[in-house]
């Protein structure tokens, strides 16, 4: 495992993506409210380009206090990527999806330098 | 076949069954043959020996070789090879270069040492577009949060229907003007969380409103490709 130089942090604004390869692997690299995400680009269903599908904030049933619905609401905090191929939705900031926490999209470090983003792969 | 091959032969093959006498004439005719054969093997081994006494022991090799019994060195340096595996340098690592097609050591060296992985960008995704905010549009967004309110405390009398029907109409003449003018985009954002309950119910109350079917809203889709 060795730290890959990607790129300069100010070149990568927020809310873009990267879709770089190290060796053998792809990896999807956000940038989402200034910290940065690496995962592996083959979604865990069928092995579609799992970073490169929508980034959609997550949505969340609100409760009224007897446990009725107060209807479907965007999360104002939360936000989760889908794999374009069957829509599986991961969390942004974990890689897990989001209706089965166990299964996850491997994660890669991120390491900033200065102005330099680094992967760990 | 000779005769006393054919008397040596027979006993062999049902020895129970032939007299006593037979046997042991058969034995002894066996005998006087193979001291017969011993005796001119012998004087052609002298003979041999005489004209070339060097090209005795390469026979013996070869023979032991035609036999696929390799020699107790060649045991010994293929379990060597075995527990050490394929050293540079030697003849074996040299076959294994040429067979993967890369010639020399020096390939055969790079092959082996890892290589350190490079980054590639394959794709960039630019981030989704930002809007730009008017004071118009901070008014309306404020009076759409305020409306939502209402919905969600289920206070429905607030906002009278005429008003209502205004702010529908307004919004439908603003949207189907900016879609005529090329201006495209999804008539709910994404963080609308409208309901497809509540899209029906918009939908059919709009058509009805204007005395259309939903056959001829199929029809202008397909004719006009929007």
């Amino acid at each position: 495992m060795a730290e890959q130089f990607v790129c300069k942090a100010s070149e990568f604004k927020d809310g873009e993506r990267q879709i770089i390869r190290i060796g053998e692997a792809e990896i999807g690299v956000f940038r989402h409210e200034g910290e940065f995400f690496a995962y592996s680009n083959y979604c865990l269903h069928q092995g579609g380009p799992a970073c490169e599908g929508l980034t959609i904030a997550r949505v969340e049933e609100r409760l009224r206090e007897d446990k009725t619905s107060m209807g479907l609401y965007f999360s104002e905090k939360d936000m989760n990527f889908v794999c374009p191929w069957h829509g599986y939705e991961y969390d942004m900031r974990t890689g897990e999806h989001v209706a089965d926490r166990r299964v996850k999209l491997r994660k890669y470090d991120v390491v900033t330098k200065g102005d330099e983003v680094y992967v760990v792969a | 076949m000779s005769s006393p091959d054919r008397a040596a032969a027979k006993p062999a093959k049902s020895p129970a069954k032939k007299p006593k006498a037979a046997a042991t004439k058969a034995a002894a005719t066996k005998a006087a043959a193979t001291k017969a054969a011993a005796t001119k093997a012998a004087a052609t081994k002298a003979a041999a020996t005489k004209a070339a006494p060097v090209k005795a022991a390469p026979v013996k090799r070869a023979r032991k070789a035609d036999a696929g019994e390799p020699s107790s060195q060649d045991k010994a340096a293929f379990l060597k090879a075995l527990s050490k595996g394929i050293a540079p340098g030697t003849d074996a690592a040299r076959t294994v270069a040429r067979k993967s097609g890369k010639k020399g050591e020096a390939a055969a060296a790079a092959a082996a040492a890892p290589e350190a992985p490079k980054v590639e960008v394959l794709r960039r995704i630019p981030a989704p577009v930002k809007v730009v905010d008017t004071p118009e549009s901070a008014h309306a967004l404020e009076f759409a949060a305020r409306i939502e309110k209402m919905v969600e405390t289920g206070d429905l009398q607030t906002l009278q229907p005429h008003a209502q029907q205004a702010l529908i109409a307004a919004l439908c003449k603003l949207y189907a003007a900016n879609t005529e003018a090329g201006e495209r985009y999804p008539a709910l954002g994404q963080r609308s969380a409208v309901s497809a309950t509540d899209v029906m119910i918009l939908c059919g109350a709009l058509l009805k409103a204007v005395d259309l079917q939903v056959f001829e809203l199929g029809m202008w889709q397909s004719w006009s490709s929007t």
